[in-house]
């Protein structure tokens, strides 16, 4: 606006003044340079970077590393939570999320709790090439797998599946140690007993406290309940369901079958909550997959302006990438938290069912990246 | 690599900006934070569930015949056509339990009735003043929108006397009941400042706007608005960084000359548009503390503004099954904004006014069939959040939420007991998805002392030009302008040299 209207309007005068006086007494921005950064560091920072404190091995195939921060700040986060882990093993730089598996309660560490996975790749780095003393880069912590008071129940049936106990692990201690009322059933279905993880933890808290239970579900057989985890054992278990809530957790083949058993319970979808667990390994195998897209079709990828590169069939996008030297950021590898949302330019993937995107990226070709798996060539851009 | 336009931030303001210049032909780089494009104007996905963090009312788009003002940019940039918006024939509904339920349309003769009939014994006021609130915006439109080669007192009287004018003020010229005063004005909440500080010039203009331009929804929600921006830029040959932060201007005999990211790449240009918060970019990203200080200093008076308290709610029901049957709905505690701003200053959530939307009652693609989603939302500065300890952090946010809930499950009962997905968000949230010094959604406070009548939104730094909320009006609309004027100035200076 033209100045000279500015000042005939009434009440210029007034504004004038206070502008004067506020450039005397007004406050100085340059005492809050790098300030918001720095608060956030207290609760979502970017990465910390942790030593391993110990390391407790907890079955045959499964080892406990306890994680405390370098700096000796560890944000809080809420039972149920996982970190990102980044390694960078031979050359190629690449993640794998982890539950945490302490309780929120115990602030001088987090624990994760990390099972060999068959043909595994950072699994097997993590069990047998750390020690005590080296550091771990890892994200803050995330994820909704988390009880909310408000909206759900407190009493609360667990249902895990081999190394999908760790969430739980978190969530009883927490009710534990801090004496919050909840009443819980714990079904953890396993293969044998040798494999149960924190097994005594849970007998001990289970013999002590009676709003807590805990069955086994042995598919070898050993236990009070053998097999899988049905919906009968489910009644058995947990009686009348209509009031409680189900949280459930474990390998890609635990859901489909878990999510059949608890349809003939009549839940409703607020009453059950499902934890992400990667994407399948199976990909071949699951419906709508191409069928002339065998284990051995071989796709070109351009990273557009980057770098162009062959991946087999059957391989998550994300992964290819990594192995090429092409880092997104990542964080739950499971098609949820969309921290590695690429443009899709051209070609086509397969998104396995449950990947969480939102109408703008499947109108603009966005895709996430760990849970995308090429069946043509495609041209991508970060 | 040298561009001549580098954009900082992708937000509604950067957005638009960097789609302008692109369609123009000028070489521009936009530079995000953020792994997607938005900012505020974005979504996110809990569950079955995608919810619209921001959008609310979009102002300014008018009829296809009739159009607004923003209309008329979207099409300049070329987005109009990519996106499908939907008109709301109500502007809201007001609810202070036990003491008024009112719903106010989208036109002028409906608001005037509607509360006539609630307020018989002002209904004289009423009419006056909403044909004082036309006349006054009618000259606002000669003046300035139709570019009046010569504005002066005698022509615009209205403006001239009320232009500075506080809002509650000119009410109380018009109105004794204050729970009259408060049905009027719940708006206050989209600029972010009551009655008594906000100028009356910005409550005439919402009001003007929302009648007569409509209020309207964007099918898909702001992402496909920000997404569309994007596409429109790429298309014209626009590059564009994500997961990429600016930390420093690079700036010689007070002229930029390109920007550093924080993995230490220098980008050179001949201007840099930030549409990131003035302190970010005059602060942080100034290494040099005098000019900084130069820089920063018309700001020194203005304080940070509002951020908000949301939940945001998937519902397993239909809307109406809890009682929403409006899209905007204003629950207050008291008939008393003036009480509730300060409310905004605290954490507790337990007597604050808030606004329930519902966008499904538009948009029903918006979430899967039978179900909502619902977002409720208050004003809360930072300030007392941040005093917060970490440890308490989630306990506080259970807390508050629980409390404003029960608020809500006066007016809409049975609604927590259909909530499937809850997310929670509070000033910190903001403050860590928008980079801004408290969570500003809205950047500094909106007092007329610090609009753009007082302070240019040009920095006296050659080549640096800003937009965005931090640098003068906020919402969807402003910001929105804001950037395809900057980028138009931009334009003109390139040509002129």
């Amino acid at each position: 606006m033209n100045s000279e209207i500015l000042k005939q309007l009434d009440g210029y005068d007034n504004v004038i003044n206070e502008r004067e006086v506020l450039k005397r007494y007004g406050y100085d921005y340059r005492l809050d340079r790098g300030f918001v950064r720095k608060y956030l560091e207290r609760l979502h920072p970017r990465y910390i970077t942790t030593k391993i404190i110990d390391i407790i091995e907890e079955t045959p195939s499964t080892k406990t590393l306890r994680l405390d921060s370098v700096e000796k700040y560890l944000p809080p986060f809420q039972a149920g939570q996982y970190i990102s882990v980044n390694v960078d093993i031979d050359g190629i730089r690449t993640s794998r999320p982890y539950s945490i598996s302490s309780s929120p309660d115990e602030t001088a560490y987090y624990d994760i709790t990390i099972r060999r996975v068959e043909g595994g790749f950072v699994s097997h780095y993590l069990l047998d090439s750390t020690k005590i003393g080296n550091t771990l880069q890892i994200s803050s912590p995330a994820g909704n797998f988390i009880h909310n008071p408000i909206i759900h129940s407190n009493e609360l049936v667990f249902i895990a599946g081999g190394s999908g106990i760790t969430p739980f692990k978190s969530m009883i201690q927490h009710a534990v140690n801090t004496g919050i009322s909840r009443d819980i059933w714990l079904i953890y279905g396993n293969k044998n007993s040798e494999e149960l993880l924190f097994h005594d933890y849970f007998t001990i808290v289970a013999k002590k406290y009676p709003t807590i239970r805990y069955v086994q579900v042995l598919e070898e057989g050993g236990a009070s309940y053998n097999g899988y985890i049905t919906a009968k054992i489910i009644k058995e278990v947990v009686g009348d369901s209509s009031s409680k809530t189900f949280f459930v957790c474990g390998p890609q083949g635990l859901y489909k079958h878990i999510l059949n058993e608890l349809q003939t319970l009549q839940l409703k979808p607020r009453q059950i909550r499902m934890e992400m667990y990667g994407v399948p390994t199976d990909v071949f195998k699951q419906s709508g997959w191409p069928e002339d897209v065998t284990p051995d079709s071989k796709f070109k990828i351009t990273i557009k302006n980057k770098k162009e590169f062959t991946v087999a069939a059957g391989e998550p996008l994300l992964n290819s990438m990594e192995k090429n030297g092409v880092i997104v950021p990542s964080l739950c590898r499971s098609g949820e938290c969309s921290l590695c949302r690429v443009k899709l330019i051209s070609g086509k993937v397969y998104q396995p069912e449950g990947v969480k995107l939102r109408q703008a990226d499947r109108r603009f070709g966005y895709i996430h990246s760990c849970a995308a798996f090429p069946i043509t060539d495609c041209e991508i851009m970060l | 690599m040298k561009y001549d336009v580098i954009v900082i931030g992708a937000g509604n303001a950067g957005l638009t900006a960097a789609a302008t210049l692109a369609k123009k032909g000028v070489k521009t780089l936009l530079i995000e934070k953020h792994n997607i494009p938005g900012g505020c104007a974005t979504s996110f996905c809990r569950g079955r569930f995608e919810f619209e963090v921001s959008l609310h009312q979009l102002s300014g788009m008018g009829t296809p015949e009739r159009p607004g003002p923003l209309r008329s940019i979207l099409d300049s940039v070329g987005v109009l056509d990519t996106l499908e918006f939907v008109q709301m024939d109500k502007l809201y509904r007001v609810v202070v339990p036990g003491l008024i339920d009112i719903t106010l349309p989208a036109d002028k003769e409906g608001i005037v009735t509607a509360l006539q009939a609630k307020f018989p014994e002002e209904k004289d006021a009423i009419k006056k003043f909403f044909d004082f609130v036309w006349q006054f915006f009618m000259e606002v439109i000669g003046a300035f929108y139709l570019n009046d080669p010569d504005i002066n007192q005698k022509k615009y009287p209205l403006y001239y006397k009320y232009a500075l004018k506080d809002t509650q003020s000119v009410l109380n010229e018009y109105f004794t009941n204050p729970m009259l005063k408060a049905v009027i004005t719940p708006y206050w909440t989209y600029m972010g400042l009551p009655p008594s500080k906000l100028c009356f010039s910005d409550m005439a203009a919402l009001l003007f706007s929302y009648a007569e331009f409509k209020p309207y929804h964007i099918k898909g929600g702001s992402q496909m608005l920000s997404n569309s921006l994007l596409e429109k830029f790429y298309s014209n040959g626009g590059e564009a960084l994500f997961n990429t932060e600016v930390q420093k201007l690079l700036v010689k005999n007070n002229s930029v000359y390109g920007v550093k990211t924080s993995d230490g790449t220098e980008f050179q240009s001949k201007y840099v548009l930030s549409n990131a918060s003035a302190i970010s970019t005059f602060v942080d990203m100034l290494d040099d503390d005098k000019v900084s200080g130069q820089v920063i200093e018309p700001y020194k008076g203005s304080s940070i503004g509002t951020s908000f308290f949301t939940i945001y709610c998937g519902l397993d029901c239909e809307y109406d099954k809890v009682g929403i049957n409006e899209e905007t709905n204003f629950i207050c505690n008291t008939a008393n904004p003036e009480y509730d701003y300060e409310l905004s200053k605290v954490v507790d959530t337990d007597q604050s006014s808030f606004i329930v939307t519902c966008y499904n009652v538009f948009d029903n693609a918006m979430v899967p069939e039978g179900t909502s989603q619902v977002v409720l939302v208050t004003m809360k500065y930072a300030d007392a959040w941040l005093k917060v300890p970490p440890a308490q952090y989630y306990d506080e946010k259970c807390r508050c939420a629980e409390a404003m809930l029960n608020n809500a499950e006066r007016v809409f009962p049975g609604l927590v007991s259909h909530i499937e997905e809850m997310e929670i968000a509070t000033p910190i949230t903001h403050m860590r998805y928008l980079n801004h010094p408290g969570g500003g959604a809205y950047g500094f406070d909106q007092y007329v002392k610090d609009s753009t009548l007082f302070i240019s939104p040009k920095p006296p730094i050659n080549g640096l030009y800003c937009a965005g909320s931090w640098y003068g009006s906020a919402g969807y609309q402003p910001t929105l302008t804001s950037g395809h004027s900057a980028a138009m100035a931009i334009v003109k200076d390139i040509r002129n040299k």
